[in-house]
């Protein structure tokens, strides 16, 4: 019971920028989250199979199997995980945020609207 | 003797000079080949109902200007429909057989020819002479021929005004499309380099803001990195401006109240407005037909009108919103007192990244322009200079 509390959430961030993942780690693991990253979204399918997050924030926009593939197959094999898609553009809001994602974040070098996001999310369960 | 004055008539309607200057040495012509003192032209206003005066030949002082309705041998001439030649006396009291005209003092003979053809009336065309004179039937043809000419003349005048009339209307839409068809290239190829720029640029912002953090308040590293995490912001909301151009992506079309829509986006503005003392006089619409629009982006066009008009008014004034449902339009209004635009610079307010602001990205109202179109609807300006703007926006009010 105390051992669980003490552990910190794990979660997965997935962005195909180096400059990013740095950024988002940094600044995630500082607000106590245990942050794993992926530079693919192969990569991200093979560590989602090896270990379980909590939560996972996705990039769309990626060569290879972009996030909305992504998040396609993580909906049909874990469909309880939430999804934070993050993505330059806001526009995808309507085409893609309401259907299968938990979240969308627009982003910006300000980490405040993605930090409130996850707290939002890990909070509520 | 007389004919040559009847190649004058037809050059009438084959010369790119004004009407009214070809007139003038017309009249000259006509009375000198023809041996009057005077020849007057009179152009018809068919909506006051009046005679001018547009041409004359002789001194101008002894001619009436203006025939009112009823008045004087022009409009007798009109009534009879047909010329009328009048012999008087060349000392008379300016009347002819009861009829009061003016331009007869002094003279002993005139003529009085209509300028019309099956469609109306266009004018007069009057001679008279001092010396009391016989004007003999063929002087009298050739009256009616020129005055049948003089018809023709001005009929294709008025054809050519409106064919120049529709040219620059043409000319206006395709400038209008040209600019619209800008607008969607630059927010295409826009919408492609925010994208790129946008991911450096957070890393940059936000490792910015984490090495500001390691260093104490007042250290000078830290106010460098402060700046760069502040000029980062600013390319931000620049992409984001730009990004929104290309709004043919997920455009959510729903029936929306813009009363409801406009009181909402209003409200977050309320406490800034109290701030800078910005009084708020809403005339909206309760019951309002619906527009077919996407809410956020509709919210957005109001919030860059209001930002625009909180700007104009740093020391405060009143901002008036109103709303209303003309004919198949519905109406928002928002005026402020903030002084009013530039005329100089008016023209280009709605153009992408123009701005007289220092930190403005000049997108606001460009982007209110595309969101405004992309709803089938129109955004005007009018300026009241020294005093303060108001924004126009016309949407297609869904039919019941
Ligand atoms: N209500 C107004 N009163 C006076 N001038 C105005 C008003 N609205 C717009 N303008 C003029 O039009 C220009 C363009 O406006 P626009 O909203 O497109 O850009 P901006 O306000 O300068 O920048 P941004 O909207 O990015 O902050 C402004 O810089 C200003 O000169
Ligand atoms: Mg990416
Ligand atoms: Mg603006």
């Amino acid at each position: 019971m105390m051992k669980k509390q003490i552990m910190k959430e794990k979660i997965l961030v997935v962005d195909d920028e180096e400059g990013i993942r740095l950024l988002y780690k940094e600044e995630l693991e500082e607000e106590g989250l245990d942050v794993h990253i992926a530079a693919s979204g192969e990569e991200a399918l093979k560590k989602l199979e090896k270990d379980k997050y909590s939560l996972i924030v996705l990039d769309i926009k990626m060569p290879g199997i972009d996030g909305i593939e992504v998040l396609r197959r993580i909906k049909e094999k874990w469909k309880s995980l939430p999804v934070i898609l993050c993505t330059a553009y806001h526009h995808y809001k309507q085409d893609f945020g309401t259907w299968a994602s938990d979240a969308y974040v627009v982003k910006s070098s300000d980490l405040k609207e993605l930090k409130d996001t996850i707290k939002g999310i890990l909070g509520s369960r | 003797m007389g004919y040559e004055i009847l190649e004058k008539v037809i050059e009438l309607t084959d010369s790119s000079e004004a009407l009214e200057k070809r007139f003038d040495s017309l009249a000259k012509s006509i009375s000198q080949s023809l041996s009057f003192d005077q020849c007057a032209i009179y152009l018809f206003d068919e909506e006051r109902k009046i005679f001018s005066l547009s041409a004359a030949d002789g001194d101008r002082n002894d001619l009436v200007h203006t025939y009112h309705d009823g008045e004087g041998l022009p409009w007798s001439a009109i009534k009879k429909n047909r010329p009328i030649i009048a012999n008087i006396s060349d000392v008379n009291d300016g009347r002819w057989r009861g009829i009061k005209d003016n331009g007869l003092l002094g003279f002993a003979t005139a003529a009085v020819y209509p300028i019309k053809d099956d469609t109306g009336n266009y004018g007069m065309l009057y001679l008279k002479s001092r010396k009391k004179k016989i004007v003999p039937l063929r002087k009298r043809k050739l009256l009616s021929v020129i005055s049948l000419q003089i018809g023709m003349a001005i009929k294709t005048n008025e054809c050519i005004l409106n064919l120049t009339s529709v040219n620059t209307k043409m000319r206006d839409m395709q400038a209008r499309l040209i600019h619209a068809e800008k607008l969607l290239a630059l927010g295409e190829m826009a919408a492609t380099l925010a994208h790129e720029i946008k991911n450096p640029l957070m890393s940059i912002g936000g490792f910015a803001k984490r090495l500001s953090q390691q260093f104490t308040k007042d250290a000078p590293e830290r106010m460098y990195a402060d700046m760069i995490v502040k000029e980062s912001k600013r390319v931000e909301k620049l992409l984001h401006g730009i990004l929104n151009f290309s709004t043919n992506k997920g455009f959510d079309l729903k029936d929306e109240n813009i009363s409801s829509l406009i009181d909402d986006t209003l409200a977050l503005f309320e406490d800034e407005f109290k701030r800078i003392n910005i009084k708020i006089v809403k005339e909206l619409k309760g019951n309002i037909t619906a527009v077919k629009a996407d809410a956020e982006q509709l919210r957005l066009v109001f919030t860059n009108l209001f930002t625009n008009a909180m700007q104009a008014m740093e020391n405060g004034g009143i901002l008036t919103v109103k709303t209303d449902c003309v004919e198949k339009w519905i109406t928002a209004e928002v005026t402020d007192t903030g002084g009013g635009i530039e005329p100089s610079i008016i023209g280009n307010i709605f153009n992408p990244f123009f701005t007289t602001k220092a930190e403005g990205t000049g997108l606001g109202l460009a982007i209110a322009h595309t969101i405004v179109a992309n709803h089938k609807g129109m955004i005007e300006v009018m300026n009241d200079i020294g005093k303060g703007v108001t924004f126009l926006v016309k949407l297609p009010a869904l039919v019941q």
